[in-house]
């Protein structure tokens, strides 16, 4: 970006801090649509790329809404999941850090300029996207586990009623340190070095208050087309997503994702949801010494295309109608425990919202690498955990093994800049 | 060798063996005419592929395994099935024996620990445990899969992890050996495991490995040692990686002799797989003599010898994948194809790309 380009995006950009409230999307584009008005010459293709990721970083999520961002917001490219342990003295010291966690979070995603900084005191921003922080599509989701309604902070009773420890699932090998925790932080951009700075200025909102316990990072793989419309790819190479329910119908968000009001839930957790996160570790080397057909079997549709076996669309309806003796696609496939496409099971749909992970190598020399599987759902016993246990019949978990994450609540969306996510809790 | 090469140039060099030898070319075959045809085609006989795309389409189908036809494509022909049955009695034998000497492994554990005799116990352990795993190619479902589980599984598995009731058997006495329990409360899990093997014993001698599961387990069994194993997962408190992979081999090992007469004059297979198993025996025989006869823990490892481990195994794995393929029983039928889509299921499956491409 040459000097007059980044001064053309701070500009922009500052510009548009102090404007909420406006939908996702409103506020990206001005770099674009300032090269596209009438008579503009045409780009090459570093202008353009320059103009799309201007754009991109001067997209901007709303942080204050009825339901939390980083839900049904479309994913981003670039994810970490930080997982917290309370360790706050007592309920008004956890209060103030889940405030200040929320009013830091508002800021970083509405994008925020470093302050003036006092030569003898340590900057208030570790400034490492700049003078400027920009907003870059930055969402930051809080959720509560399980532990933290125990008996330190008198909030047994306030338990959202289908939250409970994540069990092991059969197939399953948690580890503890990986595992589990008070508060979960979910935070996605667009940009890597976004994330990273996010994670750091949170963890420094509440530190001494809210501990590490764990952490992941991840990332999607770019759409890589054919058409804008088809779902990258995990790190076994198949389409992940491609079933997700519409997040645009607002009344089957409320069917699935979001709690609703006189289902028994405390009142402070109607507009909220349930949060799964599953650390996967993929044995991808096994997984590359498997024959083609075989994969393909196990998951239920072609790798190249994501078109369900016997199709030739990603989107196509695999019609297991029409193959009720799996000589299509097989009775254990992955497509077809994971949503049979019944009556019966269409209530048990959840919104997948995942990552890819890449991290290092194991002692025995093979690759890190898995899924942060993340979903949201309304009820989690009705649907993560049936899905689930419908799918330790499926080949695939001897190339699989889950190692990590929680069950965690996302409450309701902070209503402005006095609120903060959770303060129903503590009303 | 060289001559070899030579004798082999020469006979294939056009007329290199002397006129009318028996591998000499003594005359090319005239340029063919042009095809009067060519230009005039529009499909390939047979098909609905239009002539212009047939190089693609046949290479994309190949690329999933199956010919024009829909059906799978295998350069060999399958294997009857009844072949296997020998193969897998003599595996299934040498399985008896090994679960026989656990058994006395395990009774010889018992009473190291009832002695107080830690060092004793640890390596009775080790032998137990090693013994066990010479099982590695007995297919575990049902009956075998829970009392497996009873010996050899891990608390990862449980609900309650280590303090989970059910966590018993060769690992749950490992956390207490290597974690500093009283060797007295590791007396019922002793017994407990003698009892679980007499039962698997039991099973053992009955089990049914179907050919697949059989040709499928020649590399399973490394796998897991490499995935369980050698990044120290499943044994946390001992380490001994080594000593199981080492286990593992010999499990491979014996079903590779097995299957040998099989694997014989199909593709090469037989000879990959050979070498890879020496080089990797070669690698822990020579790691075993230089700790002095004893299968270095995890942790011993120096960096050299942990990566060589680390090659030798997954050189070995890269050949074993060879196995089920070339060992194959039967021909995949066709994949049936989903019939035309009508007007309103098309309709449908281009709101869900607008769903899919829509915004962020």
């Amino acid at each position: 970006m040459s000097r007059l380009d980044r001064r053309q995006f701070f500009s922009r950009s500052a510009a548009l801090i102090g404007t909420t409230g406006l939908g996702v999307g409103a506020v990206a584009g001005a770099a674009a649509e300032a090269q596209s008005r009438a008579g503009a010459p045409a780009q090459s293709a570093t202008e353009q790329a320059r103009a799309a990721l201007a754009s991109e970083l001067a997209t901007r999520v709303p942080f204050d809404a009825p339901h939390q961002a980083g839900v049904l917001t479309r994913a981003q490219a670039q994810g970490s999941f930080v997982a917290l342990d309370a360790v706050a003295p007592n309920r008004s010291t956890l209060v103030a850090a889940l405030r200040n966690l929320s009013t830091r979070a508002r800021s970083l995603t509405q994008g925020d300029t470093v302050g003036a900084e006092e030569l003898d005191d340590p900057p208030p921003d570790s400034g490492i996207l700049g003078p400027f922080n920009a907003p870059d599509q930055l969402t930051v989701t809080i959720a509560f586990g399980a532990s933290l309604f125990d008996a330190r902070y008198g909030l047994q009773a306030l338990k959202p009623k289908g939250l409970e420890r994540m069990p092991n699932f059969p197939h399953d090998n948690l580890e503890p340190a990986r595992t589990h925790g008070d508060v979960l932080v979910s935070v996605c951009a667009g940009q890597r070095d976004t994330v990273t700075h996010t994670v750091r200025e949170l963890m420094r909102s509440v530190v001494g208050h809210l501990t590490p316990r764990w952490r992941i990072d991840g990332f999607q793989g770019a759409r890589r087309g054919p058409t804008p419309a088809n779902n990258p790819r995990n790190l076994f190479a198949f389409r992940d997503g491609t079933a997700n329910p519409d997040v645009g119908d607002a009344s089957l968000m409320d069917e699935l994702i979001w709690v609703q009001p006189g289902t028994g839930e405390p009142a402070w957790a109607v507009g909220g949801t349930y949060q799964v996160v599953r650390t996967i570790r993929m044995h991808v080397e096994f997984w590359d010494r498997v024959g083609m057909f075989e994969q393909q079997s196990m998951i239920g549709r072609y790798r190249v295309s994501g078109a369900p076996l016997g199709g030739t669309n990603e989107f196509e309806d695999p019609r297991y109608d029409l193959d009720p003796e799996g000589k299509r696609i097989p009775l254990i496939a992955h497509i077809r425990l994971a949503n049979p496409r019944t009556p019966q099971t269409a209530n048990q749909r959840i919104l997948r919202r995942g990552y890819n992970y890449d991290r290092g190598i194991d002692e025995a020399g093979n690759l890190d690498q898995g899924l942060v599987f993340v979903a949201f759902n309304q009820d989690i016993q009705r649907q993560f955990a049936t899905i689930q246990t419908r799918l330790e019949a499926e080949e695939m978990v001897d190339y699989i093994t889950p190692v990590g994450g929680g069950y965690f609540f996302a409450p309701p969306g902070a209503h402005g800049p006095g609120d903060w996510v959770g303060s129903g809790l503590f009303t | 060798m060289l001559a070899a090469c030579v004798l082999a140039g020469a006979a294939l060099a056009p007329g290199g063996a002397g006129k009318g030898g028996p591998f000499a070319v003594t005359q090319l075959a005239p340029k063919s005419a042009p095809n009067p045809l060519a230009g005039r085609l529009t499909k390939v006989y047979g098909t609905n592929i239009p002539a212009s795309r047939y190089g693609t389409e046949v290479a994309d189908l190949e690329d999933e395994g199956t010919n024009l036809a829909g059906e799978q494509i295998s350069e060999l022909s399958p294997l009857p099935a009844a072949a296997f049955t020998a193969p897998v009695d003599e595996y299934r034998a040498y399985s008896e024996r090994w679960i026989a000497h656990a058994l006395s492994g395990a009774v010889a554990l018992q009473h190291a620990l009832a002695a107080g005799e830690r060092t004793a116990a640890m390596s009775a352990w080790e032998a137990t445990w090693s013994d066990y795993l010479h099982l590695g190619a007995v297919y575990l479902n049902g009956a075998a899969e829970a009392a497996n589980r009873a010996i050899d599984g891990t608390p990862g598995e449980l609900p309650g992890g280590t303090s989970d009731p059910h966590f018993t058997g060769l690992h749950r006495i490992e956390m207490g050996l290597w974690g500093g329990q009283t060797l007295s409360s590791l007396i019922g899990f002793a017994v407990l495991l003698q009892h679980d093997l007499s039962a698997l014993r039991g099973i053992v001698a009955h089990v049914e490995i179907t050919p697949l599961e059989y040709a499928t387990r020649s590399h399973e069994i490394i796998e897991d040692d490499q995935r369980d194993l050698l990044s120290g997962m499943d044994v946390p408190w001992s380490r001994q990686g080594v000593l199981g992979t080492a286990a593992g081999l010999a499990a491979t090992e014996e079903v590779f002799h097995t299957l040998e007469p099989l694997l014989s004059g199909r593709e090469n297979t037989e000879g990959e797989v050979r070498v890879e198993l020496l080089m990797l025996h070669g690698v822990l025989a020579s790691m075993r003599a230089r700790h002095h006869g004893q299968y270095p823990n995890l942790s011993g490892l120096s960096i050299y010898e942990h990566e060589q481990l680390n090659g030798y195994v997954a050189g070995a794995l890269s050949a074993l994948e060879e196995m089920p393929g070339t060992l194959e029983t039967k021909v995949r039928p066709p994949v049936p194809r989903l019939p035309e889509p009508s007007r309103v299921e098309r309709a449908e499956e281009r709101a869900a790309e607008k769903v899919a491409g829509g915004a962020p």
